[in-house]
């Protein structure tokens, strides 16, 4: 008895350590960058963990930049649509992929996933040049059709995987109980689908809103920069001050909506949603 | 309400064929079994009625009007998935409601048959679960319920028991047959369970290899099987084959020899195949003091093994096959064949006899019960009123 206890003792332990760990370890820089955000330009170097004073210059300095609020409306804009067109054609294809069978579904799906492996930055010379001459380059366009190329074959892989779990049969139940194919589809597949469309959603608003290669290489102006291009052209209150202060105030601007975007979304991640739909 | 008439259904899957040439009709207010083991292609038959699969050729009509091109939704049919197939993201009373919705019923009648359902099924308390909170046997008549709520042309039934335990599958079966006798609607049910299919069934289709073997009542099946699969098949335990061997109209089987009548040593000496002989565990009983003598073929038994049922008994012993050739029965049946010099038998005798496994039992066949079939077709001998007559005793 007393040796299973200090078993399950040690390994509650071990498990407990190293959860702080890996917690301590990835918010640490998190902290670090929320602190120096919060410090008077004066105070930057001192090197404190936390801020003796609390102050929002930093923050005032970033808004009151034109080209920061106009960056921000840029990657919210251009997230977003790429979020909604890479999740939303992710969906039709995953599910004829899923469902259908014709010829070259399988590679269809590999090159889906060759694609998205591929190095961006070996295409943004290419790219560069293209959309020069079709006139998308430092357009919201331009970009959503750049992310897109890399997060619709993730959304496809996601959703399809989702689908796949899904049981057939309650389609066909759907489909015999009086449903149209694309009645079934909005009615039954898609809210059951949901976990994995709201995961999909979420990883490619994450590749969009961070990207830096392509946002800093295809555009020129504020008509499309989005903030991690523009936090790039900061500059300090005098041209012997770093921007670090603004740097950190503008970092934490853009990493609230995705930690609110999360938090939101994961609460419809609801595991084993489609628990009782079939006898296992 | 519906007559459901398929006339020469094939489907082919690539390079395989799971149904050929199947032709039957389902009369009106019918329940009708398609029984097989699993891969003969009832479910495909069942799906190309329902509308999910479209049949490579032949005609399927119901009402004398032809579906094949009609949409699964259109046709009217109930079908109740051996998975349930339950919206998980909807309550008791959405799911039973979702066909209704989809047909455009006023919210009315939507709750009124509903409720009507829910108390034939006894879902009452459950019409605000989710399909999650629900035990398998209840989760099988909310499908069921799903069903019925259509008031459908036809229900398809596709093995809505074989997830359920035991005791619950039996229930289940009782409260079917009781709620197809009720309502009156045509009922195509596809079951691997030769049980399911003989204690539901108005009439059996017996499918094996995508082919259709043999339509009847259960008794037909039982009593007069066309070949040998549907006789190894139907009945639980399995029909007893013996090998046999035919010399002029004499008839020689291991337990004993007998005389054929001329229409069936006509038959037999047709054939090409070598014999095979057949019959029912209860068509063997114990030859005692008490009991009157015995006028089929008698023969002593070691018995091997002992099964006990309570209202029945059930004695296996091995008969010596030697110098007989081996049967070759079809696959899928459980009956082995393996030992080159002996083959199993059953008997099924009282119980009040008191036989252990060890014993030694003087049994009695009846010889007029005896089936034979022609082993290189699996075909049946057909049979005048008696097969044999006169018994030679060993």
């Amino acid at each position: 008895m007393t040796t299973t206890k200090d078993h399950g003792l040690s390994e509650r332990l071990f498990w407990g350590l190293g959860s702080v760990l890996v917690v301590v370890y990835a918010l640490i820089p998190v902290f670090w960058i929320i602190s120096l955000s919060l410090k008077r330009s004066a105070d930057l170097g001192d090197g404190r963990f936390i801020s003796a004073t609390v102050s929002l210059e930093h923050y005032q300095a970033v808004f009151s930049d034109p080209q920061f609020p106009a960056a921000l409306w840029n990657s919210i804009g251009i997230a977003g649509i790429s979020t909604l067109a890479a999740v939303m054609l992710g969906m039709f294809a995953a599910y004829a992929i899923v469902r259908l069978e014709f010829p070259g579904r399988r590679l269809i799906l590999a090159t889906a996933l060759a694609i998205a492996m591929f190095p961006p930055i070996s295409i943004i010379g290419p790219l560069f040049n293209m959309w020069r001459v079709l006139g998308l380059y430092d357009t919201w366009f331009g970009l959503i059709l750049t992310y897109m190329t890399f997060t619709l074959p993730l959304a496809i892989w996601i959703l399809s995987a989702f689908f796949r779990s899904i049981p057939w049969d309650l389609e066909k139940a759907a489909r015999i109980d009086g449903a149209t194919p694309l009645q079934a589809f909005i009615k039954v597949i898609v809210p059951l689908a949901a976990p994995g469309v709201f995961t999909a959603a979420i990883l490619v608003f994450m590749f969009a809103w961070n990207d830096f290669v392509f946002a800093i290489s295809l555009t020129s102006t504020n008509d499309a920069r989005t903030v991690p291009a523009a936090i790039a052209f900061f500059t300090g209150s005098s041209r012997f001050e770093q921007p670090t202060g603004s740097i950190a105030a503008a970092s934490v601007v853009v990493t609230l909506p995705i930690i609110i975007v999360v938090l939101l979304f994961q609460r419809r991640i609801v595991a084993g949603l489609t628990t009782g739909a079939v006898k296992e | 309400m519906a007559e459901i008439k398929l006339s020469n259904i094939s489907k082919h899957f690539a390079a395989t064929i799971a149904v050929e040439e199947a032709s039957f009709t389902i009369s009106d207010g019918e329940f009708f079994i398609l029984v097989g083991p699993s891969g003969c292609g009832k479910s495909t038959l069942l799906n190309m009625i329902v509308g999910l699969e479209q049949p490579t050729t032949g005609e399927i009509s119901v009402d004398g009007q032809v579906v094949n091109e009609l949409d699964p939704k259109d046709r009217n049919m109930a079908m109740v998935f051996q998975s349930y197939a339950l919206y998980p993201h909807m309550s008791v009373r959405e799911n039973m409601a979702f066909p209704l919705r989809l047909a455009k019923l006023s919210q009315q009648e939507i709750d009124k048959r509903v409720t009507r359902a829910a108390v034939v099924l006894e879902l009452e308390d459950l019409l605000n679960r989710k399909p999650r909170a629900l035990s398998g046997g209840q989760r099988q008549r909310v499908a069921m319920g799903r069903a019925i709520v259509r008031e459908p042309k036809a229900f398809l039934l596709d093995e809505p028991l074989s997830n359920l335990d035991a005791k619950l599958r039996v229930q289940m079966r009782t409260e079917i047959a009781r709620l197809q006798r009720r309502l009156g609607t045509t009922t195509v049910y596809v079951t691997h369970d030769q049980t399911e299919a003989m204690t539901l069934g108005d009439r059996i289709a017996v499918l094996y290899k995508g082919r259709l073997l043999q339509i009847g009542t259960p008794r037909e099946l039982y009593e007069c099987p066309a070949n040998l699969f549907v006789a190894g098949f139907i009945g639980s335990p399995t029909m007893n084959f013996l090998p046999a061997r035919c010399k002029d109209s004499n008839l020689e089987l291991p337990l004993g020899s007998m005389r054929l009548s001329e229409t069936m040593s006509q038959q037999v000496e047709l054939s090409e195949g070598p014999v095979i002989a057949a019959f029912r565990p209860e068509h063997l009983r114990i030859v005692g003091e008490k009991n009157s003598p015995c006028d089929g073929v008698q023969f002593e038994a070691q018995v091997e093994l002992v099964e006990w049922l309570g209202a029945d008994l059930f004695i296996y012993f091995y008969a010596t096959t030697e110098g007989f050739e081996a049967m070759e029965l079809p696959e899928n049946l459980d009956i082995t064949t393996r030992d080159k010099d002996r083959q199993l038998l059953v008997a099924r005798i009282d119980p009040a006899t008191g036989i252990g496994e060890g014993g030694t039992v003087n049994l009695c066949m009846d010889v007029r019960r005896l089936l034979f079939f022609d082993s290189s077709t699996g075909e049946r001998f057909r049979q005048d009123k008696s097969n044999v007559i006169s018994i030679r005793h060993q």
